[in-house]
């Protein structure tokens, strides 16, 4: 009885920091899709993560639940609200977001300590960051055939996902994610976890940090993060489409119109019959 | 309204584009739109029509093939009413996607050679782009969290994607009056001069930023509420109750309309790849 | 049978040093209309979480003593299950409001726990709760009134026996309010639904209530019914509980003999009409006001036309053409009905909303094409939700912000000058968000003062406080004289305008209705009538007893018909 009760005390618990950790961080997103992107040469500044709120939230909270929210926020609130919603390659960031996030969690220890919530926010941002451009990498590579051919395109891959990757982590790794957190997390402790009905984080609390099956759990996530991305932007060259028809040519081709005219006009047909049959039944 | 979009786009942005501006756009996304013929669509039948449409486009090169999908779902995206601030979003993002990258090749000593493969590259992206906008744009958040429901999506995120479109209201209307505190008391540089400007700029992003620490504290106390209504609404039981699963999906019905839609896509598809065969 | 049966019930939050509930006994009766009173943090909230289950499954704390709901004790029930035997809404109602439409919302629970019929139940509970025709209405297109129906039609469509409502009008203007209790008196009376409600609104629980329960420092102090509840004045006060004024008034007429002591004293209208119908009224009747010489205007709003987007259809206009000017000095309440357009003017005079046509002039320039921060030296708003105000992490920074932004040389000095006036030094450092209501409220308004404007715009400044706070806060705005001369309050709360105002500013209909002092506004059936309002319970009770009299506080009501 008491197990079941403390259980879903701290269910209901984990749920209201998911709850909170989704509407901010997907509200902070839909902003990040707005303000303008500076671009300085080839170096992009772009203002491109609020990713101080859920690294706040899962410093003072569960990290599992606040990266998972700030995850599924991103998806929601931004993705598919806007519409830019970007197939299964999505679900990259969405793993990639959650590592970085839950790992920085996982470090902190004491929120009061200023240093601690600088370095694990650092950790963090630069972990997801270089998740990305990993993947961003691989992306092209694949996507764009015969890569290696192209003049001047592996060159100015790598330099561009270098630069970004060295300018976020500098620019935005530090200005937005950073600062702000080393400023919010003492700044929230024991203030907003009364508000939520929960004791601050101490050293019983403390999850503890980095465990060497965390460390596998994240692994796993980044190969499939990889791989989703890969899978979503066709890369593996495993179906050859064009042969398909371009072979069996032109035969093949009217036969597909063929079928489908037929198909619209079946529906056509049974759409009318149904119609004549509704309206005679609303005479009768 | 396209009109009114751009001159709202070419002011400052931050200056004069005001949330309520966003929160209506968002919501007109959501909600105007549900009379729509592609609103009316069964989620299940929509969603796999997005997994053909988005998906396929990538293992294809053919210029004749990627064409007719991209005016398929140019014809989509105008039936699905889509807001202008999505569309705007659109464009901007199949710029920064490979526009820029074309940039960067040809400054990199590539020539021509590399636009061919790029250009293809552009359609594809705007293709599936525009396919993900009518999709998730085009259908109700209700009926989207069921659909995808349908093809075993967790519960969670179907609750959230709900969820979510309840919330946004009442958080922008919160964050924006957090944001007129600050703007009624606070005291901006001055932005006539450039480096003014820059300062100006550099102010806001500080502000919105420092916003957040109210609007966390404000929020979570609503969270501990709705959390709390969860619990009583039966929240946690049904997510784990398969026969609720079942009742959600029931009001999920698949028409002639359906049908029609992806024979009529189908029958333009292959027209396209006639064409190609032909010519 | 008992519908509720509490014994001895003892409860703490983790880390709170004394218990909420202090040794709770109390049985209320099935189909009872229960109103719980009480001081803010007496402990109602808490007792009525209890009743539902959420305390102790899933708030947890240390429980002790024993809670039966129809004789089923909460310990062996869960949340589940007794969702279906107590519903609840709460006082931040639109926080438990999780669907995007009203349907949806009023069905989620019964299709959570699986019910097959889960949609009927929904249609049933909204139809229960009068918001037929609005099922596939989205939440944000419901007036706040009607969110309100929607949550409790949320609650109600589990067909639960007792519901249990934490303040529900505390925000409705009078006539959602009407509409609120309306439905509740059905549910009870033709359903037989048990009722709960937390309820400052002494007026409200004489009109509607059958017992009335007091608490005290955790404690249950009494139930008793409703006539005889209120009459104990003395007690109810010393609680910072206000009888109904009806009542308040006799007890002080029978006090000075006027009325016999052994009369029992009137808690509605209806009841003070036989009681009070011998006394007499002496008063002088309407005095005309003289016609002042009109000041300089502060606020001059010219031909100004606002209207809101909204997601389908036509936009929603909100003024057409509308004029008015506010002289220096004046005394100004702003009323009308919720949505009449109250919070728009005041976002329009301090330059946060531009109207589409009209100018909006300050000390006689046009503010179009000034920047806001610019104008906060000479008017100031204070948000209806204090919370919306602490954009720092103390009280203190809060108050400093708008000076010390602004490089003003004594801010220092100035910011403990400000939260001594206002009684704030004790809070000084504490975040805004985690005090009291009425400490909110003090703490606001300290900020909205802070660059000294020479016009102060107020909206709803009493929402949500109890009386005894709202007392405090009307001390306060007469306090505020010689600091800011300007005051412009837009309110539901007639006790206040009454009290305070000099001149009154009817909205309706996108338009002003009426505009004068307090006896041409209510003086005026026909406008009262047309807009919806409705004047404070003593004024009605003069009006039934003699049309000339117009007495606006029981102070005024005991002069004019206390025998000389």
């Amino acid at each position: 009885m008491d197990l079941a009760k403390k259980q879903a005390a701290t269910q209901s618990q984990k749920l209201m920091v998911f709850v909170l950790t989704m509407a901010l961080y997907g509200l902070a997103t839909l902003f990040t899709e707005l303000i303008p992107k500076f671009q300085v040469g080839i170096v992009e500044f772009s203002v491109e993560y609020f990713l101080f709120i859920p690294l706040t939230l899962a410093m003072l909270f569960d990290p599992l639940s606040a990266a998972l929210g700030a995850a599924t926020g991103e998806l929601v609130f931004s993705e598919i609200m806007l519409g830019q919603f970007g197939g299964l390659g999505e679900l990259e960031k969405f793993l990639t977001v959650t590592i970085g996030v839950y790992v920085a969690g996982r470090l902190v220890r004491d929120p009061k300590n200023r240093a601690m919530v600088g370095v694990a926010a650092i950790v963090g941002t630069g972990l997801q960051l270089a998740m990305g451009a990993v993947v961003d990498i691989c992306k092209v590579q694949f996507a764009v055939e015969d890569f290696e051919a192209v003049a001047g395109l592996p060159e100015s891959v790598f330099a561009t996902e270098g630069f970004a990757f060295a300018n976020d982590l500098l620019f935005s790794g530090i200005l937005f994610c950073m600062l702000p957190t080393m400023y919010l997390v003492p700044k929230l402790y024991g203030k907003i976890e009364p508000l939520l009905g929960m004791r601050p984080r101490d050293g019983q609390t403390s999850l503890g940090g980095l465990s060497p099956k965390m460390i596998l759990a994240c692994v796993i996530g980044f190969v499939a993060a990889v791989a989703s991305a890969l899978i979503a932007d066709g890369g593996l060259p495993l179906i050859d489409w064009e042969a398909d028809w371009a072979e069996s040519g032109a035969a093949f081709s009217i036969g597909m119109v063929v079928a489908a005219a037929l198909a619209v006009a079946a529906i056509l047909v049974i759409k009318i019959k149904a119609r004549s049959g509704e309206s005679v039944e609303q005479k009768a | 309204m396209t009109v009114n979009m751009k001159k709202k786009l070419s002011e400052s942005i931050l200056d004069k584009f005001s949330i309520d501006f966003l929160r209506s756009q968002v919501l007109k996304n959501a909600y105007g739109n549900d009379d729509t013929v592609i609103a009316k669509l069964d989620p299940r039948v929509l969603l796999a029509w997005y997994l053909v449409v988005g998906l396929v486009p990538w293992f294809v090169s053919d210029l004749w093939f990627l064409g007719a999908c991209f005016l398929l779902v140019l014809v989509t995206t105008k039936l699905a009413r889509v807001a202008g601030l999505v569309l705007a979003l659109f464009a901007v993002g199949v710029f920064s996607q490979t526009g820029y990258l074309f940039i960067v090749a040809l400054f990199f000593g590539g020539d021509v050679s590399t636009a061919a493969p790029l250009l293809v590259m552009t359609l594809k992206v705007a293709t599936c782009s525009l396919a993900s906008v009518t999709v998730f744009s085009g259908l109700d958040p209700d009926r989207l969290s069921n659909g995808l429901m349908w093809y075993g999506c967790p519960e969670r995120l179907s609750f959230s994607i709900s969820y979510a479109y309840r919330v946004l209201p009442m958080l922008m209307e919160e964050f924006q009056n957090i944001l007129l505190s600050y703007r009624l008391r606070g005291n901006p540089p001055a932005h006539e001069t450039w480096t003014g400007k820059v300062r100006y700029l550099v102010y806001q992003v500080k502000i919105i930023m420092q916003a957040f620490y109210p609007l966390m504290l404000n929020t979570a106390k609503r969270s501990r509420t709705t959390v709390e209504a969860l619990e009583i609404k039966g929240y946690r039981y049904a997510a784990v109750d398969k026969q609720v699963k079942r009742m959600k999906l029931r009001t999920l019905q698949v028409t002639t309309n359906d049908f029609l839609f992806l024979a009529l896509s189908l029958l333009w598809i292959s027209l396209a790849m006639l064409g190609s065969a032909l010519f | 049978m008992n519908a509720i049966e509490i014994q001895n019930l003892t409860f703490s939050y983790p880390a709170a040093e004394a218990p909420v509930l202090r040794d709770v006994s109390l049985t209320v009766e099935e189909g009872d209309f229960l109103a719980i009173v009480g001081n803010n943090g007496c402990g109602k909230s808490t007792l009525c979480k209890a009743l539902n289950g959420l305390i102790p499954h899933f708030l947890v704390g240390d429980f002790s003593g024993s809670v039966k709901i129809f004789g089923e004790d909460t310990l062996g029930a869960d949340v589940g299950a007794l969702a279906r035997k107590v519903g609840y809404v709460y006082q931040d109602f639109e926080n438990q409001i999780v669907r995007p439409t009203a349907l949806d919302d009023a069905s989620y629970a019964c299709l959570n726990y699986a019910m097959e019929d889960y949609e009927d139940r929904g249609r049933e509970a909204l139809a229960l709760c009068g918001l037929q025709g609005r099922e596939d209405d989205y939440v944000f297109q419901l007036s706040g009134g009607q969110t309100h129906l929607l949550a409790l039609a949320g609650a109600v469509s589990l067909r639960p026996n007792i519901l249990i409502l934490d303040e529900p009008i505390a925000q409705l203007d009078p006539a959602h309010a009407d509409r609120i209790y309306g439905v509740l008196r059905e549910l009870n009376e033709k359903h037989g639904k048990t009722i709960l409600v937390i309820e400052h609104h002494t007026e409200y629980i004489a009109d509607y209530c059958k017992h009335v329960l007091l608490m005290r420092d955790g404690g249950a102090a009494w139930k008793l019914p409703t006539r005889e509840a209120l009459q104990r004045v003395d007690e109810l006060q010393a609680c910072n509980i206000f009888p109904p004024q009806v009542t308040t008034a006799a007890e002080r007429l029978r006090r000075a003999g006027c009325l016999p002591a052994s009369s029992p004293l009137p808690t509605t209208v209806e009841e003070g009409k036989a009681i009070f119908s011998a006394l007499r009224y002496r008063g002088a009747g309407k005095v005309l006001p003289e016609k002042t010489e009109a000041a300089e205007p502060a606020v001059a709003l010219r031909n100004v036309s606002v209207s809101y987007r909204s997601v389908k259809g036509e936009d929603r206009k909100v003024f057409r053409g509308l004029n008015l000017s506010i002289h220096k000095g004046e005394k100004v309440a702003l009323i009308g009905s919720n949505g009449a357009g109250k919070s728009t003017m005041m976002r329009l005079m301090v330059g946060l909303l531009k109207p589409e046509a009209g100018d909006v002039q300050l000390l006689g320039q046009s503010i179009l094409r000034r920047k806001t921060e610019d104008l906060s030296r000479t008017i100031s708003l204070v948000y209806q939700n204090p919370e919306q105000m602490f954009i720092q992490d103390s009280v203190r920074a809060d108050v400093a912000y708008a000076m010390r932004v602004r490089g003003e040389a004594d801010w220092k000095a100035r910011t403990e000058d400000l939260l001594r006036r206002f009684r704030l030094e004790e809070i000084a450092d504490r975040d805004g968000r985690l005090l009291s209501g009425g400490q909110m409220r003090r703490a606001s308004l300290a900020i909205g003062i802070a660059l000294n404007p020479g016009i102060l715009l107020l909206d709803e400044p009493t929402a949500n406080l109890d009386i005894a706070t709202r007392r405090e806060i009307l001390r306060t705005l007469t306090d505020l004289k010689g600091v800011t001369d300007t005051v412009l309050i837009a309110t539901h709360d007639m006790q206040l305008v009454c009290e305070w105002a000099e001149r009154i500013v009817v909205l309706c209909e996108g338009g002003v209705a009426a505009d004068g002092p307090r006896d041409a506004v209510f003086g005026d059936r026909a406008v009262i009538e047309r807009v919806g309002i409705r004047p404070p319970e003593i004024f009605t009770m003069g009006q039934a007893l003699d049309g000339r009299a117009l007495c606006y506080t029981v102070g005024e009501f005991e002069r004019d018909f206390a025998e000389a």
